[in-house]
């Protein structure tokens, strides 16, 4: 019970240490659809990625390859006017393989990011 | 070239400041025309500080151009980087309306004394503190979203004009207090009467300066190093903490000009010539001394601004320990509480004293902050846990389905030799290790931080468990270290009932799953409030089914969502009864959230952290849940503290 008690006034303690506000000065991956590292069972019409910053459309792109490396965007990146903080890809009909999405953010104070991730379509 | 942008950033970040300043100091400390040499020598301040604000501020632009681009200097210009950071980007918009105002700025500056009008200082200085608090637009507070955005905005602002108003007020209030000693070399009791009165005036911009600026320095603190391990374990941390020290020396001396050098003005005091003049050059001598100790903040700043913020960093602890309040008893804390308000009062008497010349009464309240410290170090002693460099590393792989499912395949083939299959520290090569390997599956395990595990899992543990940091590249061991924390949550959550629990909870990891053709993730649907999630290990019977459905309906404006998934790898999910289909790895580890024991349905109310808080089985005495007892959950969910951000796979 004692273990308990401490372990609940463990975590307490390290989740006030690190209990961090939620400011992003960054823009940074905040979720993307496909769901990072996710298995889709049909192919997606596009990867869109969802920012903690807002995006300046000017310096941001994305890009996203087949297991061979080529690309399989059908179009270029986008910042979604609407919602600065959207980047979306549109894709090629995706046979079933391994995708690789690459990404390179301008957040508006002027600050660059990148990542990548990946996700699979499932055959049918 | 980032020294380059550095360096310009520096120098404009100067500039501005000293354009505004002069302003200040005209409408503030002046208050009325100033003599003609001074007012001649201020405006060429206010020129050559323009001037330099408009080439550091164009090098700014061609530099950051050319670092956004990733193109050279002059491929930044030539190739038209520039042009588009100008033209299309906020910073763009920003430096396009501040050149607007630095034109009018100079326009003002160059029109003759009759043409100026009688306002011309106040329009000064609000076309010098637009220029200035313009800036926080181009800084870390213009980006952050939302409503805390709009405060670190303003914060930002703040204490741009707060910096403006002193620090940009001290080269003008040396030049003027140079003037006074050269146009009144006698002294005279006009003269000392005039130069008090300004020193005065300039005293009190100043305190009100430094007040904002605290103000808007703690809200920026806040923001961009939050944290204890952010703020003393990352660069930008540092830095900071280098920039209050030098912040603190400024006050200090400008505490002394106040306290000790202005009352030698005094008219009794300034009779004589002598002592007037060494008062007025103390006086002098410490502003200077202020501007180039601001110099070095602004240089500092300039650095910052170019960092990631030290929330974005992995913070490296410096300590062999870390303080967790959390493990002081009540009367600990209010001792503690009391130790450092006592603290802070010695810190300040002290100070004072020191600035007035009253050494003897500094000393008493050093004594007293000594004694202080002594007592709150001895509260604080029970409450150190030993620590180790990466103890406050966030994972670096996402505490999420594909991270677990990789790290128990990693486990079996490298720990479970030692710590056994399923983790209790009894694998085959235990018995002859000289100690037990640890338990993994006790509650204790969340007592540890995900960078402590991470420590050992890298370097080893008590010169019996060998560092895996060799074989295992880092994201591995990440995997790894979410494989067991998620085995030990499972584990924990199988203690809990129907009563809401307010102690740890066990966080269920993010996984994505699938209704109709779209594709959602856990995280996200917990974003809108807290989930049931319902897992079955084979098709559901259609009665239970039923009830789920008006369960869903009945809850659907007020939440919790009810997420109903079959996890039998065969099992063809009907969608048409509202279940959802996850992803075979997602089926493969939401097993460690339930128990044979549970029969074929375990229910799971997590809160909005994805923390299991309530449990229900088909087995368990009250059957699985049902609408009263998920109203009550639901309710008792609603009335516990706000989940801190959890630690356990949250990644920036």
């Amino acid at each position: 019970m004692l273990g308990h008690r401490l372990s609940a006034a463990a975590a307490a303690a390290i989740a006030i240490v690190l209990a961090a506000s939620t400011a992003a000065a960054h823009a940074f991956l905040d979720h993307a659809s496909p769901a990072v590292g996710s298995t889709v069972p049909g192919a997606p019409s596009a990867v869109t990625m969802w920012f903690t910053q807002q995006l300046e459309p000017a310096f941001t792109t994305a890009t996203v390859t087949d297991a061979g490396g080529k690309s399989v965007a059908s179009g270029a990146a986008q910042v979604d006017p609407k919602d600065p903080t959207e980047l979306r890809v549109p894709l090629k009909p995706l046979p079933p393989g391994t995708y690789s999405v690459s990404w390179h953010a301008l957040s508006v104070d002027t600050h660059t990011t990148e990542g990548h991730f990946t996700f699979a379509v499932a055959g049918r | 070239m980032d020294s380059l942008l550095i360096a310009a950033r520096a120098v404009h970040f100067a500039a501005t400041i000293s354009v505004a300043g002069v302003f200040a100091f005209l409408c503030f400390v002046i208050r009325a025309e100033a003599p003609v040499p001074l007012a001649r020598r201020l405006r060429w301040l206010a020129v050559a500080s323009l001037a330099l604000a408009a080439l550091s501020g164009a090098a700014w632009l061609v530099l950051l151009s050319a670092r956004i681009s990733g193109e050279g200097f002059t491929a930044a210009l030539t190739r038209g980087a520039a042009a588009t950071v100008l033209l299309h980007t906020r910073f763009g918009t920003v430096w396009s309306l501040r050149a607007g105002l630095a034109a009018a700025l100079a326009v003002l500056l160059a029109l003759p004394a009759r043409w100026r009008g009688k306002g011309w200082r106040w329009v000064g200085l609000a076309l010098g503190a637009a220029l200035l608090g313009l800036l926080g637009w181009a800084g870390h507070g213009g980006a952050t979203p939302g409503r805390p955005g709009e405060l670190h905005l303003a914060g930002d602002i703040v204490h741009l004009l707060a910096a403006g108003a002193w620090v940009g007020a001290l080269v003008p209030l040396a030049l003027a207090l140079a003037e006074t000693g050269e146009a009144e070399p006698g002294g005279g009791a006009a003269g000392t009467g005039q130069i008090r009165a300004l020193v005065w005036r300039f005293s009190v911009l100043a305190a009100v300066s430094v007040g904002f600026l605290l103000a808007g320095g703690i809200v920026n603190t806040w923001f961009l190093a939050g944290t204890v391990p952010a703020l003393i374990g990352t660069l930008y941390g540092r830095l900071l903490l280098a920039k209050i020290t030098l912040f603190v020396a400024m006050v200090a001396f400008g505490s002394v000009n106040l306290l000790r050098m202005s009352p030698r003005l005094a008219p009794a005091a300034a009779r004589d010539a002598g002592p007037l003049r060494a008062a007025l050059g103390h006086l002098r001598r410490n502003a200077l001394v202020e501007a180039v100790l601001a110099a070095l903040v602004i240089g500092l700043v300039a650095t910052l601004g170019i960092l990631p913020p030290g929330l974005h960093s992995e913070p490296g602890w410096p300590l062999p320990f870390r303080i967790e309040l959390a493990l002081l008893s009540p009367p600990a804390v209010a001792v503690l509480a009391l130790a450092a308000a006592l603290a802070a009062t010695f810190a300040v008497a002290a100070a004072a004293s020191a600035a007035a010349g009253h050494y003897r009464r500094a000393a008493i309240a050093g004594s007293g902050l000594a004694l202080c410290a002594l007592v709150a170090a001895l509260v604080l002693r029970p409450a150190a846990q030993p620590a180790y460099p990466t103890s406050f590393y966030a994972p670096a792989e996402p505490y999420a389905a594909a991270s677990v499912a990789h790290g128990a395949r990693l486990y079996a083939e490298n720990c479970a030799l030692c710590h056994g299959r399923d983790g209790k520290g009894d694998g085959p090569a235990a018995a002859s290790l000289p100690r037990r390997p640890a338990d993994l599956t006790a509650p204790h395990l969340f007592a540890h931080t995900p960078g402590d595990l991470f420590w050992w899992v890298s370097h080893g543990k008590g010169g019996v468990m060998p560092g895996f940091a060799p074989v295992m590249n880092p994201a591995d061991r990440w995997d790894v270290i979410n494989f067991i924390r998620a085995r030990a949550a499972g584990i924990l959550s199988r203690t809990l009932g129907a009563q809401v629990t307010r102690a740890i909870a066990p966080r269920v990891p993010d996984f994505a799953f699938e209704t109709g053709h779209t594709q959602h993730t856990l995280d996200r649907l917990l974003s809108h409030g807290p989930v049931l999630v319902v897992l079955f290990t084979g098709p559901p019977p259609p009665a239970r089914l039923a009830q789920l459905q008006a369960l869903r309906a009945r809850f659907a404006t007020a939440g919790p969502a009810l997420l109903i998934l079959d996890l039998d790898p065969g099992g063809a999910a009907p969608e048409a009864a509202g279940m959802a289909r996850v992803e075979p790895r997602a089926a493969a580890i939401l097993p460690l959230f339930r128990s044979p024991a549970d029969g074929g349905e375990t229910d799971l109310l997590l809160d909005r952290a994805g923390e299991v808080r309530a449990r229900w089985t088909a087995a368990s005495a009250g059957g699985p849940v049902a609408a009263s007892a998920l109203t009550v959950a639901t309710e008792q969910i609603r009335e516990l503290p706000p989940a801190a951000e959890s630690h356990a796979g949250h990644v920036h």
